[in-house]
């Protein structure tokens, strides 16, 4: 798993729209090139990003090499997005909590220790 | 009382933004992310502990630590501080090591004072691969498709279960 050149493959909004349009099934280069004004050079390039992120696999077939989704890769980003969701919301939280004990010390209270006074 | 908000994807479609004010003075909320002690008090989801082995809170400085998750695993960290800017601003890189997680992100926490004893924090996480990301604002301008691409990829991996 690399998240990064995941991340970095999704950071595109070309690439997004190639994966949003195979999240609807298996298609071949020339289907996916049409909604865009570009060459099929180019989408071929987007699609190795892709690839190499494992966002998407390509079939074997010499003239006709549909794309279709990984769903693992997919898996992946949404896990990550999930836990880093948890961390936000949890840590701040968590955060919160612990501000209020702190101001709930007496102020004179300066050493940081339990609030422990002579 | 604490105002909540939820993960925004949609605000800018190369960075993950979360709001949240808190009842406590900016200073007060910026000391506790200076000092792995009070950091160990809030840091991470519920369940986890962190036990910290490297701290330098400036910037360059480098903060290890592992994180005790509630399955018993744990999760070897790296932050690296890139700005400090009391009590304002910190931007933080998280991993780039060989023995930690393997994402890297840079997380920029902004801290507001909104007055009457409250603040508000900003956390905006950066999608990896800042020059594609400057590429990608200056070629195609604000684009919302992230946050609709996400939902329908959850749902088609939803369907694959």
């Amino acid at each position: 798993m690399n998240l990064d050149a995941t991340f970095s493959a999704l950071a595109d909004p070309t690439r997004r729209a190639i994966l949003a349009r195979l999240a609807r099934g298996e298609t071949s280069v020339m289907e996916l090139a049409k909604p865009f004004d570009m060459s099929l050079p180019a989408v071929s390039k987007h699609l190795k990003v892709l690839e190499r992120a494992g966002l998407i696999a390509r079939g074997r077939e010499a003239q006709f090499r549909p794309c279709r989704i990984e769903p693992k890769a997919l898996k992946d980003v949404d896990d990550w997005l999930e836990h880093y969701r948890r961390f936000f919301e949890e840590s701040f939280d968590r955060l919160d909590a612990y501000l209020k004990v702190l101001q709930a010390k007496p102020p004179k209270a300066k050493g940081k220790k339990h609030g422990r006074k002579k | 009382m604490a105002v909540k908000s939820s993960l925004d994807l949609d605000q800018d479609p190369h960075s993950i933004i979360g709001v949240r004010e808190f009842d406590a003075p900016r200073e007060l909320v910026f000391s506790v992310w200076t000092d792995a002690k009070h950091l160990a008090q809030w840091w991470g989801p519920n369940g986890f502990t962190t036990t910290t082995s490297r701290f330098e809170f400036r910037p360059g400085g480098v903060w290890r630590f592992v994180m005790h998750g509630p399955d018993g695993r744990d999760y070897q960290n790296r932050v690296t501080f890139d700005e400090i800017v009391p009590p304002e601003r910190i931007v933080y890189r998280h991993g780039g090591g060989e023995d930690v997680e393997p994402v890297q992100f840079r997380q920029t926490v902004i801290f507001e004072d909104l007055g009457g004893s409250r603040t508000r924090i900003t956390w905006r996480g950066d999608f990896p691969s800042a020059a594609e990301r400057d590429r990608v604002i200056k070629e195609y301008g604000a684009d919302k498709g992230l946050v609709q691409t996400m939902a329908r990829l959850a749902d088609y991996v939803a369907a694959q279960g």
